[in-house]
């Protein structure tokens, strides 16, 4: 099965068939997508600025980073699982929105960074002096994540 | 005609209202700004609630948390404000008669007044507690109600474009 | 054809465009087995964000006249389109040829829309499922061909 082919088995699924025929779901769903927005934005933003050192200084970067992992891991999850249900809506027109393909370009490098060198950086911060490559690794990861919400912004503009 | 009727109603049928709810691009991009800053007004509180609920960040002062947490929900708090003070501007009229606005401006009022409440009473005395893992119920309770309150923001927020 | 050249300055229910507004696929929203040819004269027009509007009067065999309401998408995918503000003014007799809302108010999904100077435009967007949906900003409708 292709990818278009995929998109259209999504579409043609007890889910996709749902979504599109109920009057409220999209909505519903659409709502429970951004909540997990705010939250994943917000885990995002407190990590990310520790590493940069504007937050919680006295802090250990390696603490909130695992202190916060769940909730952006959990909403991420959210976000993804909701999102899912979205594109069972209107899988045709994401097939072909360039808006919908470059979000799930940033989604996919965002998560893999995350998991990777963003993790890698965090650990660098052990030995206590602020190095370059966590600052670095924290704007790679903020400018990702915007990009995964702009690129979702724009697919329903476009 | 009620006053704020017609203050409304006057923004709408203004030359700028006029552009905006008209404009190209102009409207999408304020919208999307007004979108994306959630993260940095709502995510940013929701991290201050979920530590006060002793789910993370146990290991750090709620005093610490908050510190590093208010300059961020303050500044998209005025990110929010001003762009969504555009959008109203564009829609003032509809926005008028529109209950899910209506209902987040209410919402709104209500997450504020939460956290001016918080503020004054529990948090004053936050050396005594703000150690501890879980936080006492009153601030327990504000945090619950911060969660409750700016999801319902987001909520109605969305469900404008419904009306 | 008649339909070919009817005159059909329309903006359409592209449901899939719409960006906030009563968000459905075409499945959810229209009824392909309610097709409509609408024939009226614009009453009003509002180039709006988030989303354009425009209503037509519709006279039926009888005389009756009823208020029809077509939504589109925001002035800027309009413009994208190349659609712009003036081309659509009250008084201009259109036709509109799509699919009537599922909940059976006066609304209607636009699918071809042509210009008083002949333009015309395809009214759904890539892959939103509706007739004449092959992927393409063009679409092919059977009744009127693809458009340029």
């Amino acid at each position: 099965m292709g990818l278009h082919g995929s998109f259209m088995a999504l579409a043609h699924s007890p889910l996709g068939h749902a979504m599109q025929t109920s009057r409220w779901a999209f909505a519903v769903v659409e709502m429970v997508h951004l909540l997990g927005l705010a939250v994943l934005g917000g885990s995002v933003l407190i990590v990310d600025l520790r590493l940069l050192g504007v937050i919680l200084k006295g802090e250990s970067a390696i603490t909130i980073s695992r202190e916060l992992s769940r909730l952006l891991i959990g909403s991420l999850l959210v976000m993804v699982l909701s999102g899912i249900a979205l594109l069972s809506e209107e899988a045709g027109k994401c097939y072909y929105s360039p808006a919908f393909r470059w979000k799930m370009a940033l989604l996919a490098a965002a998560v893999i960074f995350y998991f990777t060198l963003h993790r890698q950086a965090i650990l660098c911060t052990r030995r206590g002096t602020l190095k370059l490559w966590p600052r670095i690794a924290a704007l790679v990861s903020l400018l990702l994540w915007l990009g995964v919400g702009v690129a979702g912004r724009a697919i329903g503009l476009l | 005609m009620p006053i704020l009727q017609h203050f409304c109603e006057t923004l709408y049928h203004s030359g700028f209202g006029t552009m905006l709810r008209e404009s190209n691009n102009a409207f999408s991009v304020i919208e999307s700004v007004h979108v994306l800053s959630i993260t940095l007004l709502i995510g940013t509180i929701a991290v201050l609630d979920f530590r006060m609920l002793g789910l993370i960040l146990r290991s750090i002062a709620v005093s610490s948390v908050a510190r590093s947490v208010m300059p961020l929900t303050w500044s998209g708090f005025a990110v929010s404000v001003m762009s969504g003070f555009l959008l109203f501007w564009a829609e003032a009229e509809k926005m008028y008669v529109n209950p899910s606005f209506r209902a987040k401006l209410v919402l709104l009022a209500l997450a504020g007044i939460n956290a001016l409440v918080f503020h004054r009473t529990i948090y004053r005395r936050a050396q005594e507690w703000e150690r501890q893992h879980v936080s006492p119920w009153r601030a327990r309770a504000t945090a619950f109600a911060s969660l409750m309150l700016w999801s319902g923001v987001i909520i109605a927020g969305r469900a404008i474009a419904y009306f | 054809m008649k339909a070919r050249f009817a005159i059909a300055s329309a903006f359409w229910i592209s449901t899939v465009t719409i960006p906030a507004y009563a968000h459905h696929s075409f499945a959810a929203e229209f009824d392909i087995n309610k097709p409509v040819r609408l024939t009226g004269k614009v009453t009003r027009v509002e180039w709006t964000n988030p989303h354009t509007y425009f209503y037509i009067d519709v006279v039926d065999a009888s005389g009756k006249v009823t208020n029809w309401g077509i939504e589109g998408p925001s002035p800027g995918a309009l413009s994208r389109r190349a659609w712009g503000k003036n081309d659509l003014k009250v008084g201009d007799t259109v036709v509109v040829e799509g699919y009537r809302a599922k909940n059976g108010s006066n609304t209607a999904n636009g699918r071809r829309v042509t210009l008083p100077d002949g333009r015309s435009l395809y009214g759904g967007s890539p892959g939103d499922g509706g007739p004449g949906d092959d992927g393409t900003d063009q679409g092919n409708l059977p009744a009127t061909g693809t458009n340029k």
